[in-house]
């Protein structure tokens, strides 16, 4: 069934699955999901489900370096990444139940080397690699099943394995999308976290941000819009990502505070406490 | 298709989303619509607020990017970074805050090995090199152990000698196991492993075992002894020998007189280490092992990994304590002595009666 965004948009202005402009779908996280791992979290947004584990930081075999595996380091992207700082090398398994046809992609697909890259190099600006010298950090990304909007999920979830890994950050990164609906002038407002079939359709765009600040670390569009929607576009992602940081936040949050009542964690100090007494 | 029906999570408002970290401002009108969240981040600013001490939130967790203060008078310290305009100590790990003194520091919830000078630590050999072997211990660069640093067999003391390099895989070779400790720390933090003592060395007679290590929860943890014998009930001369690594790896082997990290008191000094070092302790060669120890070796590893699944500390208190209560519950529950499954709800129970004492 093609996507009538064109009618049934302006007329009740809910999408194909019944959300409005700015719903974003149903973020489900959890971490520490592989004990053996160094950290691991799933992550669902909406249909769309990602599984990542992390290995390192560890000191990597000159041999297993494969040409598979994407490094943080070459490009020099943002900040982080300098000479002597760890490499964030990602690797990504879309399973071939993932999609609604199944497709066999191989370990040279473009499309995937192409999301490793954009991966490990945006998490390398955002992982404070120079306390790691010489070390490894590996991510491994299995796509469980697909549903649009599929670089943020990727992103989100290895946001919360690294996070769990104690590996430290300046940020939590986190993504979103936002797409436009073809009708130009009638409905002013672009659209947010896009599924599928409105990926299919619409032009759109993907969107991470370090945290809940407005500083961009990734920024995707492979489709034509109108120069001056894009703004718009990038305006309404960012306020999605915060709404991301939100929920991802708590995810680590919540896990945190299941430690300390199990008693796994010390106690931490609370500094609205001592403030209380000094004033 | 399968159907699954998940419960829906309360819906997530992208407009509220941009005032809801604004907690730093005084004039903030924003907060209370924001519930939850913004309430956590203002009980960590320095402005006192009406929200603190609401829903439990004393128990303080920071995720990275959080600000923790900023107040100038505070020092940073692991876990954190700073900002300089303005001024503010950031977390860049998820954890609880520890405050010594004047220096505020975020101790990770879980996170890998970091080697001090003096830790007790089990490595595994993954790359022997012209004069010395390249270590695995868990922490984020390998450990180097120099061919200067292990004793000879026989306890000759005598300069390393080109033949020495030559031979360098009859003292280890990849893939073996040995108990350390660390020497000295490089500026990047790598480890500088000595083996010069009786209590360390390669490990034979027993069966390795990895726990997150210190920084995580549960795990082991630094002690006071890190390695120590156990009277495994039946048979007086039944002993095990537990070497806890600081970094998480755990030996558990079969007890042998004057050998081991056990035999820390027992032994000679180092001082007189040319007379009692055998020929013998580099073999890579089990001693015969009875069927009792084996089973009584599995069910202190059975101990260790139910601590570790319950979030209890590893040490040897626990696991001592744990090994009893293992053996008497093995001999209570009527499935006879020789049960060793504690996983599940034995685990459960066998946690919980430590903690209940």
């Amino acid at each position: 069934m093609p996507l009538d965004t064109s009618s049934a948009y302006p007329l009740a202005l809910l999408r194909v699955d019944g959300r409005r402009w700015n719903d974003l779908r149903r973020l489900h996280a959890a971490v520490r999901t592989q004990a053996a791992a160094d950290g691991s979290a799933y992550l669902e947004m909406g249909n769309t489900k990602v599984m990542c584990t992390v290995t390192g930081p560890s000191e990597e075999n000159k041999r297993r370096t494969a040409a598979s595996t994407a490094t943080g380091n070459t490009g020099g992207a943002g900040g982080g990444a300098g000479a002597g700082g760890a490499e964030v090398a990602v690797e990504i398994v879309v399973g071939g139940f993932s999609s609604v046809d199944r497709k066999r992609r191989g370990r040279g697909d473009k499309r995937i080397h192409e999301l490793q890259t954009t991966l490990s190099k945006a998490l390398a600006a955002a992982l404070h690699t120079h306390l790691y010298p010489r070390s490894t950090i590996a991510l491994s990304l299995h796509v469980l099943s697909q549903d649009g909007s599929l670089l943020a999920a990727l992103l989100n979830a290895s946001t919360l394995a690294l996070v769990d890994a104690g590996i430290p950050m300046s940020d939590l990164p986190v993504a979103c999308t936002a797409g436009l609906t073809s009708a130009a002038s009638a409905a002013d407002d672009p659209l947010v976290d896009l599924n599928a079939q409105e990926e299919q359709e619409l032009p759109f765009l993907t969107l991470a941000t370090l945290g809940d600040t407005d500083r961009v670390m990734v920024l995707v569009l492979e489709t034509r819009v109108q120069a001056a929607r894009l703004k718009d576009m990038v305006d309404l992602a960012a306020d999605a990502c915060k709404s991301v940081h939100k929920s991802l936040r708590e995810v680590v949050r919540r896990r945190g505070e299941h430690m300390v009542e199990e008693g796994a964690v010390e106690k931490g100090a609370s500094m609205a406490m001592d403030m209380d007494i000094d004033v | 298709m399968a159907i699954t029906i998940l419960k829906p999570l309360p819906p997530a408002n992208t407009q509220n989303a941009a005032t809801a970290y604004n907690s730093d401002s005084d004039s903030d009108g924003g907060v209370d619509l924001e519930g939850d969240v913004s309430m956590m981040a203002t009980a960590l600013s320095s402005k006192p607020s009406r929200h603190v001490g609401g829903k439990g939130y004393d128990q303080a967790i920071v995720t990275p990017g959080e600000i923790i203060t900023e107040d100038s008078q505070w020092m940073r310290g692991h876990g954190t970074y700073t900002t300089p305009d303005p001024y503010a100590i950031v977390a860049s790990v998820a954890g609880t805050l520890v405050k010594t003194n004047k220096l505020l520091s975020v101790r990770p919830l879980r996170a890998r090995y970091t080697p001090e000078i003096g830790d007790l630590v089990i490595g595994r050999i993954t790359e022997v090199q012209a004069r010395r072997w390249r270590v695995d211990v868990g922490a984020s660069l390998l450990a180097q152990l120099p061919l200067s640093a292990v004793n000879l067999p026989g306890g000759i003391q005598r300069r390393r000698t080109e033949t020495d390099e030559l031979q360098i895989r009859t003292f280890f070779s990849e893939g073996d196991l040995l108990v350390a400790e660390v020497q000295q720390l490089h500026n990047d933090g790598g480890a500088v492993l000595h083996t010069r003592s009786l209590k360390y060395g390669k490990l034979r007679n027993g069966l390795f075992l990895a726990v997150s290590g210190t920084g995580g929860g549960g795990g082991v943890v630094r002690a006071r002894r890190q390695a120590f014998t156990l009277d495994a009930g039946r048979a007086a001369n039944d002993k095990i020998d537990v070497v806890l690594g600081v970094n998480g790896y755990i030996w558990i082997s079969k007890h042998v007189e004057g050998e081991g990290a056990a035999a820390e008191s027992a032994g000679p000094g180092i001082t007189r280490v040319e007379e009692s070092v055998g020929l013998n302790v580099y073999s890579s060669q089990n001693d015969a092992i009875a069927p009792e120890t084996m089973r009584e070796i599995a069910r202190v590893r059975g101990v260790v990994e139910a601590l570790v699944q319950h979030g209890t500390r590893v040490d040897e208190d626990t696991v001592t304590r744990g090994y009893n209560e293992a053996v008497e519950m093995a001999r209570g529950d009527g499935d006879g002595p020789d049960t060793l499954y504690l996983g599940g709800e034995r685990g459960k129970r066998l946690v919980d009666a430590l903690k209940g004492r």
